[in-house]
């Protein structure tokens, strides 16, 4: 049974550009089959027991299977003059999507995962900074972050998550950077070449599910997002892909 | 043969600086070899965020986990958080060990503290690991003329020659087995090599010897 505030929440289902040009996409939404596609002029997405809605944001399709408790969050990057979307494709990765959005969150891994990229040895201290969560947006935020990176783009990079199941999710890694010169078939590999350095620890972090018992994992100052995070979904009830209690 | 100990891996397989994957009763373990020899075997699970310490690496006495770099000692203490190195670690920050001890060549690990030796594979030559699709059961079923319960011993006919070996048996959370064969006699380890995939073969497709 998964509860109402799960369903009432907005997720990603399909790239709004491979259904407009009539791809139609059989897929998963929180364990149960939908269908993605271009009716008309109109992307519907249609699950078992009727269409769902549904809404074009940042590249995506995006599908509440409840009833919609707010419009979907805005992403001020992307409409940020000047910035450069970039469609990386689409990844599955075998975890629980609340893992996969709480690897997002993180930076103390970059030196480890992303060595010589997006982190370094012996650059591995992680500053204090701020989290709050912002209760009119209803929004996690770590600000002050600051962070030793060899290569990263100045860019805004994270990734959309689909729920498949509680244990499956389609990430599409996301950037919005400014940069007119590289070329898309450069940014592309990049991107992937860091998220799949991602999928390897996705993968394999034990259990799947994400943990919400504080005794089941132990983290440090430099979790204070995931902290956030973890606090976040819990009070909100969004626990599907989480763990309550240790197994 | 009763014992409180399973083989892990042959000993030279995990040589120093090596962390590999292995499993004791369905737990899934890391079993690694320190720079100076020392060996170590922990549930399969960094304590901050659940990683594979698997997939870690070792330097010098410590090992260290992939996602963030948290090195631990080999009494299984958490000595580095990378993210803040000039924090002591709490001592609660530890790993979840097994006693992992080398004998005949076989590592070998049980719960912590267990005081009985492990099996004495006297006179027996380690010659290598494979992993077979089936259960324990099936491939002890395969070899009717062998006798054990985790360590099946004594001769088989291979061409007309009797080869005395033993086969560890290591049953996986999988369903699989970890099969380690020994010879008695280490000229007999290329026949019997072939002997055992040959074995592998019958007990995946269910045939009985």
């Amino acid at each position: 049974m998964i509860s109402a505030s799960v369903l009432n929440e907005w997720y990603p289902v399909a790239m709004a550009s491979q259904i407009r040009a009539g791809k139609t996409r059989e897929t998963l939404l929180l364990g149960q089959p939908i269908t993605v596609t271009l009716t008309g002029d109109a992307v519907t997405v249609q699950g078992k027991s009727g269409p769902l809605h549904v809404c074009e944001h940042y590249g995506h399709v995006w599908a509440c299977p409840g009833t919609p408790a707010h419009d979907l969050f805005p992403i001020p990057e992307a409409a940020q003059p000047g910035r450069r979307l970039v469609d990386v494709g689409v990844v599955r990765v075998k975890c629980s999507p609340l893992r996969a959005v709480e690897n997002f969150l993180d930076i103390a891994h970059f030196p480890f995962i992303h060595t010589d990229v997006l982190g370094a040895e012996p650059h591995t201290e992680v500053n204090r900074y701020e989290v709050a969560i912002r209760e009119e947006s209803d929004e996690v935020w770590a600000t002050k972050v600051t962070f030793y990176q060899p290569q990263a783009a100045k860019s805004a990079a994270g990734g959309i998550v689909q729920p498949l199941t509680e244990e499956l999710c389609d990430v599409w890694p996301w950037m919005a950077l400014f940069d007119d010169t590289t070329p898309q078939a450069e940014l592309i590999a990049f991107q992937q070449m860091i998220f799949l350095q991602d999928r390897s620890i996705l993968e394999n972090q034990i259990p799947r599910l994400l943990p919400l018992d504080p005794g089941m994992e132990i983290p440090t100052q430099a979790d204070l997002t995931s902290i956030a995070y973890r606090r976040w979904l819990k009070r909100r009830g969004l626990t599907y892909g989480a763990q309550m209690v240790a197994a | 043969m009763k014992t409180d100990w399973h083989a892990a891996a042959l000993a030279r397989d995990v040589p120093p600086k090596v962390v590999v994957a292995a499993q004791f009763d369905g737990v899934e373990l890391a079993v690694w070899r320190s720079a100076s020899g020392k060996l170590s075997a922990w549930k399969d699970r960094c304590p901050h965020r659940g990683m594979r310490l698997s997939h870690g690496f070792v330097r010098g006495e410590t090992l260290s986990c992939i996602y963030h770099g948290w090195v631990y000692g080999t009494s299984g203490a958490c000595q580095h958080i990378p993210a803040h190195p000039d924090l002591t670690p709490p001592s609660a920050i530890r790993a979840d060990a097994y006693d992992c001890i080398e004998a005949g060549g076989v590592i070998w690990l049980a719960p912590l503290g267990t005081a009985s030796a492990p099996p004495d594979l006297a006179g027996l030559t380690p010659v290598r690991t494979i992993f077979v699709n089936a259960s324990a059961a099936q491939l002890s079923a395969a070899v009717p003329n062998l006798r054990g319960d985790h360590a099946l011993r004594g001769s088989v006919d291979m061409g007309g020659a009797a080869v005395e070996l033993c086969l560890l048996l290591q049953p996986r959370a999988s369903g699989g087995v970890a099969v380690h064969l020994l010879c008695a006699d280490q000229a007999d380890r290329i026949r019997a090599s072939r002997w055992l995939e040959n074995l592998r073969r019958m007990a995946e497709e269910g045939i009985a010897a």
